[in-house]
């Protein structure tokens, strides 16, 4: 049961309103819509940092599905689960980077694995990224994408925090999906 | 105000709770519901911030604002920054607030009265007990005083000889044509509840920025309440300070759609 009442279309505010116009926009969105002018402002920049960039779709949802695993968000594990199938991840790598101690073994490319490195620094404490992590991380990446990588992860925290706090309930099609890849 | 694409006005919901239970309000507005008001310096730093940005006129809307015990001041406080109407049910005018409105007289002030009958059944029908006496007697004291008095009929479906009486009465009552306004009921708050009115959505309401304590609506018709809860189609933004972000965001808004869009239903 979800702690804020999330507004449907009917309800959405005149500055949210376009985004209603394809339909359902899910739970954050309707949740969200109640400060329409942090709406209208947050979504182009949530857009920007979750949709295609530089960095590719399957690098992207590693990132985001791990950040979240570390985080313990239901809502966005369940819903990035999809995503990251959808992106080409394997079923075991989807239920590897849920499970934040079984990473060995399922990603073995040394740049995939210096980006999960730089995500649990990131997502899984507090202080800042250790060198040696640094140092590898940089070994495969340019500087904009440690930018990026890390407001990715930092968003997704802020995300994980907001749909955790709230209780945003999975999209009946996204259960239906997990449920389906028996990744519930 | 961007060359003339908003109107002069700007709105304030001083308050929503109200003496009376009219049929059709549409903030279901009582003596009893959350009072959602705003303090008397607010709404003077949105007339202050009003005049900054260009708007030409104020209005004070509620729930009833003369149950704030500080309204007379405060309407002479904003009035001496821009011109203002005040909407009343016109019930609470006893002597002693009728004395301290006297300042309002020299300032340019507006009482806009509700009356919707001249049939005090059938307006006492819709507004309460003793509502049609009461108003019948507050008129003329205001207008002895020196004050403008607009009358507002709300009504369904009025016709031309129930139109004629009304107008005859506030003629008598010393109120010109000029300020006699007649509008529909909107199907919103208590009038959806009750089957009346009709319906209105943003491309029906002109756009005319209103603040209330729940945030900034596209018209004073938006803010309304249905079944306890704050209506949030009409919402333009949950901010209301500086008045520049609502007022940027309604023009936003209103630069989106084609010009004269909501002269269909003459709600004004």
């Amino acid at each position: 049961m979800s702690r804020v009442d999330l507004l449907d279309a009917r309800r959405a505010p005149l500055l949210a309103r376009p985004f209603y116009e394809g339909g359902d926009p899910g739970p954050i969105v309707a949740a969200i819509a109640h400060v329409p002018e942090i709406l209208e402002a947050g979504m182009p920049f949530l857009s920007a940092v979750f949709g295609p960039s530089a960095l590719s779709v399957r690098l992207k949802e590693m990132v985001v599905l791990r950040t979240s695993a570390l985080l313990e968000c239901r809502y966005c594990i369940e819903s990035h689960s999809v995503v990251a199938r959808d992106s080409g991840l394997s079923r075991d790598e989807v239920l590897a980077l849920r499970d934040n101690k079984s990473l060995t073994g399922h990603f073995t490319d040394a740049a995939e694995r210096a980006l999960l490195d730089w995500v649990d620094a990131v997502a899984g404490e507090t202080g800042p990224v250790p060198e040696k992590v640094s140092v590898a991380f940089r070994a495969h990446f340019a500087e904009p994408d440690l930018v990026e990588v890390t407001l990715l992860a930092a968003s997704t925290m802020m995300l994980n925090r907001f749909c955790t706090a709230l209780e945003l309930p999975s999209a009946p099609i996204t259960v239906a999906r997990l449920a389906e890849e028996e990744l519930l | 105000m961007a060359d003339g694409a908003l109107p002069g006005r700007v709105w304030l919901y001083s308050n929503y709770h109200c003496n009376l239970a009219c049929s059709y309000c549409l903030t279901e507005s009582a003596p009893k519901v959350l009072k959602r008001e705003l303090t008397a310096q607010h709404m003077l730093e949105v007339a202050t911030e009003a005049s900054a940005l260009g708007f030409t006129a104020l209005g004070v809307t509620g729930g009833e604002p003369f149950l704030l015990p500080h309204m007379p001041e405060t309407i002479a406080r904003l009035a001496n920054v821009l011109p203002v109407v005040v909407l009343t049910n016109g019930t609470l005018f006893n002597t002693a607030r009728l004395e301290r409105m006297r300042p309002l007289a020299d300032l340019p002030v507006q009482i806009q009265i509700s009356l919707d009958s001249a049939d005090p059944i059938v307006n006492d029908t819709m507004r309460g007990p003793e509502n049609w006496r009461k108003v019948i007697e507050a008129i003329p004291s205001l207008i002895r005083r020196g004050i403008r008095v607009r009358i507002a009929t709300t009504g369904e479906e009025i016709d031309d000889d129930d139109l004629a009486r009304l107008c005859s009465l506030h003629r008598r009552l010393g109120v010109s044509d000029e300020d006699h306004v007649v509008r529909p009921i909107v199907q919103r708050g208590r009038a959806a509840d009750n089957g009346m009115g009709v319906f209105a959505e943003a491309g029906d309401l002109p756009p005319e920025l209103t603040i209330t304590a729940d945030g900034a609506f596209w018209s004073p018709f938006g803010p309304t309440v249905h079944g306890g809860t704050l209506d949030t189609d009409l919402l333009v933004t949950r901010a209301t300070a500086p008045l520049s972000m609502p007022a940027s965001a309604l023009l936003r808004l209103v630069m989106g759609r084609p010009a004269g869009s909501d002269a269909k239903l003459h709600i004004r």
